[in-house]
């Protein structure tokens, strides 16, 4: 396997199964100063409300526990448990257990299925062909400007910025529609399997280029927006070193599974880690914005993607391990196979870390900024809300 | 920068299709009406005595070629309507235990191609403003309780959707929080398209 188990050796990717996972090994050691954050002691005049589990304002079921004197933010618990899903996969065969992964996190289909099956072919010893590859890093990048587009949405809905918003939203679908042509399915379902992925880039290229070109004048639109930017600039700030994705890369920090892992060759591509120093929301949308562009370049440097059909798996057994960068951040799987069956699986999430930074960075803070706050970090609770059994 | 913004809401132009009053533009095959005969392999018996049923089905694509897409986005079941609501709709979303894609695909529908709004359909914050419930996703043991406080807090007359694959039958991942026999309105899909969740919500009112 390429990952190792042992000692904690490059940057902290989060904790997973009963490891932690690093970005060279796999060890039992979780990294110093990652214990759980303190727990805020009530001070007098000061009081907590709950908000969630279901609400408007959240996308997803989440309960969060803030605690303020009335208008400062002193602290906030993010309880992700509320959905939690008991999820069979050991003991399933391979083709089923994907259909599993595919809906841990539907909006980040692809990652998670890429990530699953790339660790299984380790695990079987298949070695992946060029053009297999080249389909997964178009379906990774195409979920990332869909990713990004909303939760550039999300950031302008708290400030009832109601053009831009619509106007990437109208994009968001766009990209869905160009993915559903492409790939068959709006969120990717049923495209992937270990040496086979059923896609194709066929006219995708022109219109892409159409959004991007809309894309340009609307986050141009964004940069010039004063009151807009006033709201996001110094808010949230968050520098730690236990940062993952974008949140880690707008806090000067060059994390990036693209660049770090070797799971899929980027290095063949122009990809380039888009960086930003001031970890507040602002720095959060520029590096989601600027992503946006580095994904299309990608993309139009695939050359042609052909859809490569389903191939016959043979029932093998070992073990392996893969990392990608999820539009949140690095996802890994790591899987047992044993006779064709999944023996053992369990995967890093990148939400643990966002939902973590996320919590320090509010305080300190308004309620008015949550908002903004929390949706610049893009969490999924449904990939971690999930019990693997 | 106000006639910045002014100008490109003017400069865009109309961007909402007359889906549902037209057939929609660009109809995904993944999820939509699947024809065929055949018995199959199923991993949700969606298929069962050579027939399908769309409140089981996952669009996994493993019961190809026996059954095929058919594009025709009309995977919904209207057991009850309310025409009283057909000038105002409130809907209250309610995630039980989903994987992220029927929430999306329920808010794209408020998206400029959609726009439900002109239909006279919302989104409201509170059960207690809602006319009907929106369930997405499999029963979980901690969202009971908030499925059952937000049925009882909204007025009367409600309506009860059920959204998605696994809110009707558990689908691939594990039980549905109701039976299917206590939903009004059954949106079928894995997730279902906007355009199916669109024109299921504008019938639920008698349209």
């Amino acid at each position: 396997m390429h990952y190792k188990f042992g000692e904690p050796a490059g940057r902290y990717i989060g904790p997973g199964g009963n490891y932690h996972v690093y970005s060279s090994t796999i060890s039992d050691v979780p990294p110093e100063g990652f214990e759980e954050l303190p727990v805020h002691k009530m001070a007098p005049g000061e009081f907590n409300f709950q908000y969630g589990p279901s609400t408007g304002g959240l996308v997803e079921s989440a309960g969060l526990q803030f605690i303020t004197p009335g208008e400062m933010i002193n602290s906030v618990q993010v309880d992700p448990t509320y959905k939690t899903r008991k999820l069979k996969m050991k003991g399933l065969d391979i083709e089923r257990a994907i259909l599993t992964v595919e809906r841990i996190n539907g909006f980040h289909a692809s990652s998670n299925t890429i990530a699953f099956i790339l660790a299984v072919e380790e695990a079987l010893g298949m070695e992946p062909d060029e053009e297999v590859q080249k389909a997964r890093i178009l379906q990774l990048e195409l979920e990332r400007i869909r990713s990004n587009f909303e939760v550039l949405k999300r950031m302008g809905e708290p400030a009832g910025f109601g053009v831009p918003v619509n106007q990437i939203g109208f994009l968001r679908e766009r990209v869905s529609r160009i993915i559903s042509k492409a790939a068959g399915h709006r969120f990717f379902f049923g495209v992937n399997s270990p040496g086979s992925a059923l896609i194709s880039n066929s006219g995708l290229n022109e219109k892409l280029s159409e959004i991007r070109k809309e894309f340009d004048r609307i986050f141009s639109g964004l940069l010039q927006s004063k009151i807009f930017l006033n709201r996001l600039q110094n808010s949230c700030i968050t520098k730690g070193k236990f940062l993952t994705g974008p949140a880690a890369r707008a806090a000067g920090l060059r994390y990036d599974a693209r660049e770090d892992s070797d799971s899929l060759p980027y290095d063949e591509t122009p990809f380039v880690p888009v960086v930003h120093e001031d970890g507040d929301i602002f720095s959060r949308m520029i590096v989601r914005g600027e992503e946006i562009f580095n994904s299309f370049d990608i993309i139009s440097s695939l050359g042609t993607v052909r859809e490569t059909p389903g191939i016959k798996v043979e029932k093998g057994t070992g073990e392996g391990s893969a990392r990608v960068e999820s539009p949140q951040g690095d996802i890994f799987y790591y899987v047992k196979v044993n006779n064709g069956t999944l023996e053992d699986v369990w995967y890093v999430t990148p939400g643990t870390l966002n939902v973590r930074a996320f919590m320090e960075s509010m305080k300190g803070n308004l309620f008015p900024d949550f908002h903004f706050n929390w949706e610049s970090f893009g969490i999924w609770i449904s990939e971690l809300g999930v019990e693997i059994q | 920068m106000s006639n910045f913004w002014f100008g490109e809401g003017l400069r865009k132009g109309r961007k909402t299709e007359r889906f549902p009053h037209a057939p929609p533009e660009e109809p995904p095959l993944w999820p939509s009406v699947l024809e065929g005969s055949t018995d199959t392999f199923c991993p949700t018996d969606a298929i069962k005595d050579g027939k399908w049923d769309s409140g089981k089905c996952i669009s996994c694509r493993l019961c190809m070629p026996e059954f095929r897409p058919t594009g025709k986005q009309d995977t919904f079941l209207i057991k009850k309507t309310e025409p009283a609501l057909k000038k105002s709709f409130y809907l209250y979303k309610l995630d039980t235990g989903a994987c992220g894609a029927c929430n999306i695909e329920l808010g794209t529908i408020f998206d400029p191609q959609y726009d439900a709004n002109r239909l006279n359909i919302f989104i409201t914050s509170s059960p207690r403003h809602a006319d009907a419930i929106v369930v997405m996703g499999i029963q979980t043991e901690g969202m009971k309780e908030a499925l059952k406080n937000a049925y009882e807090a909204m007025p009367e007359p409600k309506l009860i959707i059920s959204l998605g694959t696994c809110a009707i039958s558990g689908g691939i991942l594990g039980d549905s929080p109701m039976s299917r026999d206590e939903y009004h309105i059954e949106i079928a899909g894995c997730p279902p398209s906007p355009y199916t969740i669109l024109e299921a919500i504008a019938k639920a009112r008698g349209e």
